[in-house]
């Protein structure tokens, strides 16, 4: 059976989950199977994607090409990591074009005003193979493949970046900060390429983060991975009752890094995985820097009335192991 | 027969009545065994910001997000020691130390105001070493001076990390016996600097650590 998902528009976004996974840090994308969520991925690589044979101003279909090809090349590159693209060749079809070719190209679409860009899914909604996923970036920006970027102009390969750890079975992370301009979101900053939110013109964000490493390793995570990592299970409660939504951030005082995931399941349970062993700190907060259907099912019954708390223990993860029984407990605002 | 019967009896009965004024014991073989409660002190553990790239159209700076800023408390465990007199003034000995100090990570300056606290984890720290001990005197208060080196682990509550290392140990301290003979109880007090090449935390470096010990010593 195969069922096709498209993105939608948030505010100044990248493109909407189409179903959220909380399974081991980060959100991943991901369809249902009776109760069973399940993981959408390439189970086939090379991932073999075309480039729309389109220019836009600034930014040419060879320019989008190499920008892509960065990008893949960024997400391939996280340690212990199997995954691999290539380049088949320019194509005319649109992206969004549902032919079992992975098309990433510019379209105009004036009506998504706040829409950077999308990715859409065809999957084996069984096996949760992802058959096809095609990426339109939509012209009715500016955009630029400047190097140091340019003043007033979006980016591509950062949006690439985002829009391609989309396609490879990632959702959003809320490892970010923002500031309400008028009725849109300004991101002040962010420790994740996958925050929904763009960085504004000019900016570039092209390094995948701590928690996108994360994220990705979880989906395409050799043996190696998963033996030389860790993780963090238990509950956000309050008031002795699950809390649905609330964001779990892991910090690693000894050096710095920032992974998160999310409560999804009305008993407020959390995993986070992808952790370097050692001791961590634990921060829980609501989803309160872009609009909840960024991150999550829109069926689920978020939790934002608690106010952000730390964990009163510090957490040691061990290699190839879970931490459990953590309960963060949080009070509402 | 009687008179050389007499005095050899007389000899050892002459012995025993003569008091004891430090003069022969300790002396090579002597065993001194001991045990007490090891005070170790505190130390920093490192800080760091947990920080956000900022979006570089609007600022240069990170965003921190919060502050972490660590530390291992003082503790106070036990220690045992066993050594053997090599002379009258140098013996040698293994030592044990195992104590259950908190590292403590202060989380505040949180950019959505969460509350400032403590985080606590606790961990468990076991020294396996040697010392060479030399003794100023043989009364029944001895000075002494003290070095060696140990075995460092240290474990966190669940076990889940493990720390090894070594230390590096130096200083002195004072014995005071009570009674006299051969066998004798004393009261040990010490006082070292313990240099680690490894100590939990979250800074990987070399800690020198002031510790301090008290406790009962037996040598037979």
């Amino acid at each position: 059976m195969r069922r096709r998902y498209a993105g939608a528009a948030v505010a100044a976004a990248l493109i909407v989950a189409v179903c959220s996974i909380g399974t081991e840090a980060y959100l991943k994308l991901g369809t249902r199977v009776g109760e069973r969520l399940i993981t959408l991925r390439f189970n086939t690589l090379p991932v073999r994607y075309f480039i729309t044979n389109r220019d836009v101003p600034g930014v040419s279909a060879a320019q989008l090409r190499d920008a892509a090809s960065r990008a893949f090349a960024s997400w391939a590159a996280v340690p212990d990591v199997r995954l691999s693209s290539e380049f088949v060749g320019f194509t005319g079809a649109s992206p969004l074009s549902g032919d079992n070719a992975n098309v990433l190209g510019f379209t105009t679409r004036t009506d998504l005003d706040r829409v950077l860009g999308s990715t859409s899914f065809t999957v084996d909604t069984i096996t949760g193979e992802i058959i096809e996923s095609d990426i339109f970036f939509n012209s009715a920006f500016t955009w630029s493949a400047a190097q140091a970027g340019e003043v007033g102009r979006q980016d591509i390969e950062s949006i690439a970046l985002h829009e391609i750890g989309h396609l490879l079975g990632l959702g959003h992370s809320m490892l970010g900060e923002t500031e309400l301009i008028g009725t849109a979101r300004r991101v002040i900053a962010t420790e994740a390429v996958m925050f929904p939110i763009a960085f504004s013109a000019g900016a570039l964000n092209r390094t995948l983060r701590a928690d996108d490493q994360a994220g990705i390793a979880d989906i395409y995570g050799t043996d190696a991975f998963r033996t030389a990592t860790g993780s963090i299970a238990g509950r956000v409660t309050k008031n002795g009752t699950g809390v649905v939504g609330a964001h779990v951030v892991a910090f690693n005082p000894a050096s710095g890094q920032l992974i998160a995931g999310f409560t999804l399941s009305p008993d407020g349970t959390f995993v986070i995985g992808g952790l370097s062993p050692g001791t961590y700190a634990l921060r829980v907060e609501p989803l309160d820097d872009g609009d909840v259907s960024s991150f999550l099912d829109s069926s689920l019954h978020i939790d934002v009335d608690f106010k952000p708390a730390f964990h009163d223990r510090l957490v040691t993860v061990p290699r190839g192991g879970t931490s459990r029984n953590v309960e963060l407990k949080v009070v509402a605002k | 027969m009687i008179a050389i019967a007499a005095v050899a009896l007389g000899l050892p009965a002459c012995a025993a009545a003569q008091p004891y004024i430090g003069g022969t014991a300790p002396h090579a073989g002597s065993i001194e065994i001991g045990g007490g409660v090891i005070w170790t002190a505190g130390y920093d553990a490192g800080s760091r910001d947990a920080t956000e790239s900022p979006n570089t159209t609007t600022g240069g700076s990170p965003l921190t997000l919060f502050t972490s800023s660590s530390r291992v408390r003082p503790v106070t465990g036990v220690g045992a020691q066993a050594g053997v007199y090599l002379s009258s003034r140098v013996s040698v000995e293994g030592v044990f130390q195992y104590s259950k100090p908190s590292l403590v990570t202060t989380l505040g300056d949180d950019f959505e105001n969460a509350a400032p606290l403590d985080a606590v984890g606790g961990l468990s720290s076991y020294l396996v070493g040697g010392s060479l001990l030399y003794h100023f005197g043989s009364g029944k208060v001895v000075p002494f001076v003290a070095g060696g080196a140990s075995y460092l682990r240290q474990l966190d509550e669940a076990n889940a990390d493990v720390l090894t290392g070594n230390d590096v140990h130096a200083g002195g301290g004072v014995k005071v016996w009570f009674g006299s003979g051969e066998s004798r109880v004393g009261l040990r007090i010490d006082a070292q600097v313990s240099s680690r090449s490894k100590s939990a935390g979250f800074e990987d470096k070399r800690r020198t650590l002031p510790v301090v010990g008290a406790g009962l010593v037996f040598l037979f």
